[in-house]
């Protein structure tokens, strides 16, 4: 072959491989695609009320045609204008709802109930359901997601699938599970045999005799002035009754006696185990797990990297400083209150106590 | 000669290893983000400054943004700090201080030394909330942001935390798309890992905040380095203080837009960072600190990313010398730099690293601009060799290190 016309080829040849890699990032670099900026959240999608507030704004066109339905006493279904189907019950008796009389019990209606409401057992609601007034879930509902507007109360075994939120109280009784985000502006009661997710509201109540923990503010006039840290590279324990007057940080494990009394915040890399009785002015984080005993009170936040459980009559912030309990997997035991947010990534369940 | 290149092939592959290290972390280890549940608080006063120097094409975005952030009012301060500008910075800041009188507290700076970590210390008389939060001027954070950034610090051992830093102009033109990508792999990946594996996420000076007990236990901030965020990571560490990495605290920032800006940009990191090699290199090793043997490895590997760019190129001419010195023995070390060589430059590592984070993401079209980022490699290791060379050569030449403000491209509003 003559060299000239090799070397073009070998040229041209190279050229190509060497073009193609970039022949999508040229299509690319000119037709713009992908060029907007990361969809960072500007209004904060982490806000547990979130969801709620954006289905407030969907059927807010509905509010009007529901008083009427209840005006009426009447029952009403149409469209909204994303195509879902909605139904509108404006009576009590009224259970249209359980697939307009046959013998299933889905409902895959939008549900705007106008009044008091107590539902059968056993349906399940396949799209969100609004209450105006009290809601009483029967055995066995699944929800999509609720809101309501005055207090919720949820059936035994009932299933939260997205979220819930109640103006007033949330409750649920025993068994019941809850995924997502479940809120409350007032108050959250959740019965033994409960898993969670996510809660939040003013006051949570896990289990039966959690009305009987106190609130720790009404206990203590101490502010935490913690003066300075307490480093510690190994495994620590700090005394039962002990006073400590510092941030304590630790590589190891670390128990804290009863009746113990932290001023500052505890932090340790390892397993962390807290006695009974002990009061933390501050917060407690471990990088590992955490055991708190019973009658304990916690200010700040509680956190655990790997799994937390929380023994009876502990109460974990107060109405004046409420708090975060956040860890991947939580077990909290009948008789637990916290003041504020509840968060278990992946899992978390009010036990029985002992 | 031979045994400089040995050296040099280690560390190359010391580096990539690294890399690879970082993403498979991020794709299929455990990822910790302890802090970022904490929704609920009683929330501690926090001041917020804002570096502003010749900012008036962007501080009135990010004052009000900060006027529309989710903490609660009465507890936080913002504190701009007007760093001798000359333009209309003073007179934008004074209306948003006359607009929101309790919420916003000038501090109004003539003269002294130049650099943003010499403002930041001569505010520092306004600050009383023991958590502070630093923002460049051209950010525009969101609402949940400060509640994010402040979380961290309820957790005794944290001394500084970042947030992540997201490009916003992403779209101007290919600078500012292979930015994108960087800045993709070098938070969702390599800052997160580093979280992960309880390594060193380095503070950013930026979408950041410092705990004022360990900035007062450390000194304050060092009006000697041009990167005061690298210095304050180290000497943190140091004290025995933390700095964590939240990946989902997001917060947008402009790029530039130019080559030349970005050469600057790149050449001030590049001597703040071999500053503060210099200066901490040695004592994170040996030193007599609580920081762990893996902080200790990876807080130096860090300090050592711009010595890199050098020395990768001083590589490239010993293998190149060698070879047409035809020093047979060579051919297999030949051959293993050019492999290292063509893995450092991104074809492996760091490119696998943002191709990851562009998954991470759930972004798709971008990563096919990936074949362009050996165009920032290639600028990228010239500008810092030249940085380390004029870094070198200063005690000869007399050239006094200067800070050099990045340029911004946001239209005036």
């Amino acid at each position: 072959m003559n060299p000239a016309l090799a070397t073009v080829i070998l040229i041209l040849l190279a050229g190509t491989l060497f073009a193609i890699p970039l022949l999508p990032a040229l299509i690319e670099l000119r037709l713009k695609r992908d060029a907007q900026p990361l969809n960072v959240i500007q209004q904060y999608a982490g806000e547990i009320r979130h969801f709620s507030y954006g289905f407030r704004s969907y059927i807010a066109a509905l509010l009007e045609p529901l008083q009427e339905c209840v005006a009426a006493g009447a029952t009403s279904e149409g469209f909204m204008p994303d195509g879902d189907e909605y139904l509108l019950l404006g009576c009590a008796n009224d259970t249209a709802f359980v697939s307009t009389g046959e013998k299933t019990a889905n409902c895959r209606s939008v549900v705007a109930v106008g009044m008091d409401v107590v539902l059968p057992d056993g349906i399940t609601f396949a799209k969100e359901v609004y209450a105006a007034g009290e809601f009483t879930g029967g055995e066995k509902n699944v929800f999509r997601a609720l809101l309501g507007e005055k207090n919720i109360r949820l059936g035994r075994a009932s299933t939260v699938n997205r979220w819930a939120h109640a103006v007033g109280t949330f409750r649920a009784e025993h068994d019941c599970d809850l995924y997502g985000r479940i809120s409350s502006d007032r108050e959250i009661r959740l019965e033994s045999g409960c898993a969670f997710q996510r809660l939040n509201a003013p006051y949570i109540a896990l289990g039966h005799s959690a009305s009987e923990v106190s609130d720790g503010t009404t206990e203590t006039v101490q502010t935490p002035v913690p003066g300075g840290r307490r480093l510690v590279d190994e495994d620590l324990e700090i005394q039962a009754g002990d006073i400590v007057t510092t941030n304590v940080v630790t590589r190891g494990r670390l128990h804290i006696g009863a009746g113990a009394r932290v001023l500052g915040s505890v932090k340790s890399d390892q397993q962390m185990t807290v006695g009974a009785g002990v009061r933390v002015e501050g917060s407690l984080i471990s990088a590992s797990t955490m055991h708190i005993g019973p009658d304990c009170w916690i200010r700040g936040p509680v956190i655990a990297e790997h799994g937390m459980a929380i023994e009876t009559g502990t109460c974990c912030g107060s109405s004046r400083t409420p708090t975060t309990v956040s860890a991947p997997t939580i077990e909290i035991a009948d008789g637990v209150v916290v003041f504020g947010t509840v968060w278990a990534r992946t899992e978390g369940r009010v036990v029985p106590q002992g | 000669m031979l045994y400089s290149l040995f050296a040099i092939v280690v560390l190359i592959s010391v580096y990539t290893a690294r890399h690879y290290l970082f993403t498979l972390n991020r794709l299929f280890g455990f990822q910790r983000h302890p802090y970022i549940d904490i929704d609920t608080a009683d929330w501690p006063q926090v001041t917020i400054l804002v570096a502003a120097h010749n900012e008036e094409k962007v501080v009135a975005h990010i004052l009000t943004a900060l006027m529309s952030v989710n903490y609660p009012t009465e507890r936080m301060l913002v504190v701009p700090v007007n760093d001798r500008s000359t333009d209309g910075t003073r007179e934008i800041i004074d209306r948003f201080c006359e607009e929101y009188p309790n919420r916003i507290r000038p501090f109004h700076r003539a003269g002294g030394k130049g650099g943003k970590a010499a403002a930041l210390k001569d505010a520092m008389e306004l600050v009383e909330t023991e958590v502070i939060l630093i923002f460049d001027a051209d950010y525009i954070p969101g609402t949940g942001l400060i509640k994010q950034l402040v979380a961290p610090f309820f957790d005794p051992e944290v001394g500084g935390v970042m947030g992540r830093v997201v490009p916003l102009n992403v779209g101007t033109n290919l600078l500012t798309r292979l930015l994108d990508l960087e800045r993709s792999g070098g938070y969702q990946v390599d800052q997160q890992a580093r979280m992960n594996l309880r390594l060193v996420p380095q503070h950013g000076g930026t979408v950041a905040g410092v705990r004022l007990s360990a900035l007062r236990e450390i000194g304050g901030w060092n009006d000697n380095s041009l990167t005061e965020d690298t210095d304050l990571t180290f000497r943190l560490l140091l004290a025995g203080w933390k700095t964590v990495y939240q990946n989902r605290s997001e917060c947008y920032e402009e790029v530039p837009e130019t080559w030349q800006v970005r050469i600057k940009q790149i050449m001030r990191w590049a001597k703040g960072h071999n500053q503060a090699l210099a200066g901490y290199g040695l004592k994170l090793l040996f030193g007599k600190h609580r920081a762990t043997l893996r902080e200790r490895i990876d807080g130096f590997l860090l300090l050592g990313v711009y010595a890199m760019a050098p020395l990768t190129l001083v590589g490239w001419i010993l293998a190149l010398a060698l070879f047409y010195e035809g020093v047979a023995p060579l051919h297999g070390v030949i051959a293993l730099l050019s492999f290292t060589a063509y893995a450092a430059t991104g074809n492996f590592a760091a490119f696998f690293e943002i191709a990851a984070a562009a998954r991470l993401d759930y972004t798709r079209q971008r990563i096919r601009l990936l074949p362009f980022l050996v165009l920032g490699f290639g600028v990228s290791i010239f500008s810092v060799t030249r940085a380390c060379i004029s870094q070198l050569s200063a005690p000869v030449t007399g050239a006094q290190f200067h800070w050099d403000k990045t340029e911004r491209f946001r239209a005036t509003p």
